[in-house]
């Protein structure tokens, strides 16, 4: 049997599928082929989410002016956390289009395997294609956002002049790609579960929405105390938030220590998941 | 010609039955934990870690095929015979248990006409999602594009969305788009148990002509034999996860109805005591007696039936007695209801008869129920579902293979006559 086997190698054909998957074969070649398909989904996702709404796609703009504007009602003024100088709406706006581009991400991506188990079970395609296409059609909607967040800081520079604006603006599109291979990384480490256990669907939304208050969305870092202050700095959603508004605000010197721990802990969030997914992508279908 | 486009070698494919959830995160780790230690070992059988046996099902064992170019492949069995896991399997959604799979050339699997589907968005833009999604690119389905619309005959519905289609528009266009694809092995699922005849036909035509015409591989399952017999090169029969026959599709599809019939055509009880009826009547056998066209002996539509029963009578009075003979669908239909004069007999063993003729009754399920009657009102006895046959397909000169729809199938004459020819 053996003998047989080495007989007809591989070289003689074109593809083979057997049992084993290895735990470092990411496929990058695989995806790059099917590159055609994630802007398909990408297109397909921006078209299909505004069908049949009256104001369409400019709900991409209203939904962070909304959000902002019940955090300047809530946390600005009835509970009065401060925004360490920066104008309130230009606070808020930029804490909520990040969050919302790094929670939507991630709910793109940690349900992956549920909600397309149908196209799943039915046909291939490098499963990678999926979450990568989500964190993506999120970046396009951010990209979009980022003009309102634009119109509205050339509005506040004008009128009162206040941001230096310097070379280190430049670490922005830095940080946004931070940002999604963070919520790549744990969309994919997290998608393996939910397709397993269901609980962790409930809890990985319960979660996500403490995360929130674990991050500097709607007060600034300095209000936390000195204690938890390490802690809180783990977080890699806290130096990025913090070097966007240091940047663009011109507060404070951009945290470099931190931002470097936050690469680290990406950097192998992201190797872990896109292990995990790539070992884990077709056995879960026996499963969902 | 003549290549082997595609080899499988030992596949096996294992499944975990039960709930899961209770318990399972708990046995994942146990199993991770010995996996680790087995692989240490190294342990080269990939075979799953003794759980809990009654939770364990092969959907697939062992299984060896290999597959020519240009083979038209029909995988034929009953339900969860394995026919769709070995679909699965080579469309790359699962993975084998053990075994592999090795072939040449693009492939591209139809396990569902319209994948991914976007209900919101317009047919032109499902035609590009979906053509994406089986694996062509933007360009192929730009250049086939006009061809697409055309195959489908949704031309003015182009730019509205799909969740306005009817369902007969919807499978038109998918089917469509399906048909454009161009690999070198297609892998199709039961595509022929949807849609209207009409789309059927241009489903099965499509196929063969992608055999035929352009050398490609085709891979298929379906329940409707007819078709398989009259497409395929090649079948294989699946039971509970093995093959048992690999070869010519009429040998293999024959053998598999004469096997897989669910039949139960006669029974006999030789004790009065434990035959079934009453005090009246006990019948000791029933029998249907197929008389065979061909050497294939599987009952077709035209094969006569001869029902033979025999019972034990014994009078209490002087009555009429008739015996009725019902035939019944798989699905409880009443067929036909017949009977036989009613008389006056003496007690003692009864014989009857009954004929159903060949190229009458269409084909399907049936099953035949007994009832004794006295008096031409009352029931003396019943004996339901005392018998079941299956009735297989047979067609010639056409090359129409969808439903033939009715409760019967008798071949009645019908006549065409030239009246007069038109004037010019």
């Amino acid at each position: 049997m053996d003998y047989k086997v080495k007989e007809d190698t591989i070289s003689n054909w074109d593809w083979e599928i057997t049992s084993r998957r290895s735990w470092f074969k990411l496929g990058l070649k695989d995806l790059y082929d099917y590159r055609g398909l994630i802007f398909r989904f990408v297109r397909r996702d921006l078209m299909a989410s505004y069908q049949q709404t009256i104001i369409g796609p400019l709900w991409i703009f209203l939904q962070p002016l909304l959000t902002t504007l019940i955090y300047l009602v809530v946390f600005g003024n009835i509970a009065k956390i401060p925004t360490d100088g920066i104008p309130k709406i230009l606070f808020y706006l930029s804490g909520s289009i990040i969050w919302s581009f790094f929670f939507d991400s991630l709910s793109g991506t940690m349900y992956t395997f549920i909600s397309n188990s149908h196209i799943f079970s039915k046909v291939y395609f490098p499963r990678l294609v999926m979450p990568i296409s989500s964190i993506l059609t999120q970046a396009s909607r951010l990209l979009i956002q980022s003009l309102l967040f634009i119109v509205i800081f050339l509005y506040y520079q004008f009128e009162y002049d206040i941001f230096v604006p310097s070379l280190s603006i430049f670490i922005v599109p830095f940080l946004i790609i931070l940002t999604a291979a963070f919520a790549l990384g744990s969309g994919l480490l997290i998608s393996v579960f939910t397709a397993k256990y269901r609980d962790v669907d409930t809890l990985s939304q319960y979660l996500l929405r403490l995360f929130m208050f674990a991050t500097p969305i709607v007060f600034p870092s300095s209000i936390v105390p000195a204690q938890y202050k390490f802690l809180f700095w783990l977080n890699p959603l806290t130096p990025i938030i913090e070097t966007f508004r240091s940047v663009l605000f011109n507060q404070q010197q951009i945290p470099f220590d931190y931002l470097l721990l936050a690469v680290i802990e990406v950097s192998i969030i992201l190797i872990l998941g896109l292990i995990l997914f790539k070992k884990y992508e077709v056995k879960v279908m026996d499963i969902i | 010609m003549g290549n082997i486009v595609l080899k499988a070698e030992n596949i096996s494919k294992h499944y975990r039955l039960g709930v899961i959830g209770s318990g399972s995160l708990k046995e994942d780790l146990q199993s991770l934990w010995k996996k680790a230690f087995t692989t240490i070992q190294n342990n080269p059988s990939n075979e799953p870690l003794n759980r809990d046996k009654k939770n364990d099902l092969w959907a697939l064992k062992d299984v060896n095929f290999e597959i020519m170019q240009g083979d038209v492949v029909g995988f034929v069995g009953k339900n969860g015979a394995g026919k769709s896991t070995i679909l699965k399997l080579l469309s790359r959604i699962t993975l084998p248990t053990t075994g592999s799979i090795r072939g040449r050339g693009r492939i591209a699997s139809l396990l569902e006409v319209g994948t991914g589907f976007h209900g919101e968005l317009t047919g032109r833009e499902n035609i590009f999602l979906n053509g994406q999604i089986l694996g062509m690119n933007k360009w192929e389905i730009k250049s086939q594009f006009d061809e697409i619309v055309d195959f489908s005959g949704i031309e003015k519905f182009l730019d509205t969305p799909v969740k306005r289609y009817s369902s007969g528009m919807y499978v038109r266009l998918a089917f469509a788009i399906a048909a454009h694809l161009d690999p070198d092995i297609l892998i199709v699922d039961e595509v022929l148990a949807v849609g209207d005849a009409e789309f059927q036909k241009k489903c099965l035509g499509k196929m063969k002509q992608v055999s035929t015409e352009n050398g490609k591989t085709v891979l298929f399952v379906s329940h409707n034999s007819q078709a398989l017999k009259n497409l395929c090169t090649k079948a294989i029969y699946l039971k509970n996860g093995r093959v048992v026959e690999i070869g010519h599709p009429n040998n293999v599809i024959a053998n598999y109805s004469r096997r897989e019939q669910t039949v139960s055509l006669s029974r006999t009880y030789n004790e009065v005591e434990s035959a079934p009826g009453n005090d009246h009547i006990r019948v000791r056998s029933v029998s249907i007696t197929p008389g065979f066209i061909d050497d294939e002996s599987v009952i077709d539509i035209r094969t006569p039936l001869v029902i033979d029963f025999e019972f034990w009578y014994k009078p209490s009075q002087e009555i009429d007695l008739a015996a009725h003979i019902l035939l019944y669908t798989s699905m409880d239909e009443c067929i036909f209801e017949v009977n036989s004069l009613a008389n006056v007999f003496d007690g003692g063993a009864i014989k009857g008869k009954c004929t159903i003729p060949g190229d009458f009754l269409n084909y399907g399920s049936y099953y035949i129920t007994l009832i004794f009657v006295k008096n031409t009102t009352d029931t003396l006895f019943e004996l339901e579902e005392c018998l079941s046959f299956d009735v297989e397909d047979y067609r010639e000169n056409t090359a129409w293979y969808g439903d033939w729809p009715g409760a019967v199938r008798p071949k009645l004459k019908v006549d065409l006559q030239q009246e007069n020819t038109p004037k010019r």
